[in-house]
């Protein structure tokens, strides 16, 4: 059988997830797409920014201490991962089936690794020197298309 | 017939200028909480224009996609998550209005890196998270209660 019809029986004889996907309640499925929401408008904001300032935007302001507000995007990260698993799971067939998903996926994928490298590289930025490396400033422009490219996907998908 | 790219392209651009704002206003109100005191929040404050313009390009999106779909939001009758969402933007506008008129914005322009804020802008940006919050959440149930999640 077919990964997403076990998936979909599976999510359908479930209690917690049934209540969620159709229980008319606030608190059930619109509560977990707005911590989703929640999540992905600060992360991906937050990330946006940063990602500005390392392509040469607000120079005033020093590099290194943006380090500093990755603790709280990977919070933002974590919400919306997890808000978005479980929306995924109430409702696998709608989801996997759609041709935006996988597109949003990957670039939700490589939007979250791309946090973790410039992380790991910001707080060694010398900000004596004038520029931003090359290759953080390529690792950042990518970060902001596919940030933008997931809230895109994710906006169209519901048109696929 | 409306060409059927419209309304998702508008909430792109709505999203869009939410998350500059959210951005801008997330980092700036996590300066004042004490995060990243490296960042002097004169410089940090002068980002402020990027999230009135986001700001105005998610109020453009956002009457764009009223005018398209009128009743999700006015019904009638009323749609109570849209007028929520309406008083809590307007609050939201309140809250910035008095942080310069009151000349706290001017005092925090003078907190430097490595130092603290006021209680009183610690207050101000609490309630400009709670405020801001609370628009996405109205924002979210507006589609609910309109029947189109």
């Amino acid at each position: 059988m077919h990964i997403v019809e076990i998936l979909q029986r599976w999510t359908e004889s479930n209690a917690f997830f049934t209540w969620l996907r159709e229980s008319p309640s606030v608190w059930a499925y619109p509560f977990v797409f707005f911590v989703h929401t929640l999540g992905l408008t600060f992360a991906a904001g937050a990330s946006v920014i940063i990602d500005a300032r390392l392509l040469g935007a607000a120079r005033r302001l020093p590099v290194a201490p943006f380090a500093r507000f990755y603790g709280a995007i990977w919070v933002g990260i974590v919400f919306t991962v997890l808000s978005g698993v479980v929306m995924l799971v109430s409702d696998p067939e709608t989801k996997l089936t759609n041709r935006l998903f996988p597109v949003k996926m990957l670039f939700v994928l490589v939007a979250i690794v791309l946090t973790a490298l410039l992380r790991s590289r910001m707080s060694s930025v010398d900000d004596a020197e004038s520029a931003v490396p090359p290759r953080m400033r390529a690792l950042a422009a990518l970060s902001l298309l596919c940030w933008l490219g997931a809230i895109a996907s994710g906006k169209f998908a519901a048109y696929f | 017939m409306k060409s059927w790219w419209l309304v998702p392209f508008c909430k792109t651009l709505h999203y869009f200028g939410i998350t500059v704002l959210v951005g801008v206003v997330g980092l700036v109100d996590l300066r004042i909480f004490g995060v990243a005191k490296g960042l002097p929040l004169r410089a940090l404050q002068r980002l402020m224009p990027w999230a009135i313009i986001s700001f105005l390009i998610a109020a453009a999106s956002g009457y764009a996609l009223l005018r398209i779909n009128p009743a999700i939001s006015l019904g009638p009758p009323v749609n109570v998550a849209f007028a929520a969402k309406i008083v809590f933007l307007v609050l939201v506008v309140l809250n910035d209005v008095l942080y310069f008129a009151t000349g706290l914005k001017r005092q925090v322009d003078g907190v430097g890196a490595g130092q603290s804020t006021s209680a009183s802008a610690k207050i101000v940006a609490a309630v400009s998270i709670i405020l801001w919050i609370g628009v996405v959440y109205w924002s979210r149930m507006l589609t609910f209660l309109a029947g189109a999640i």
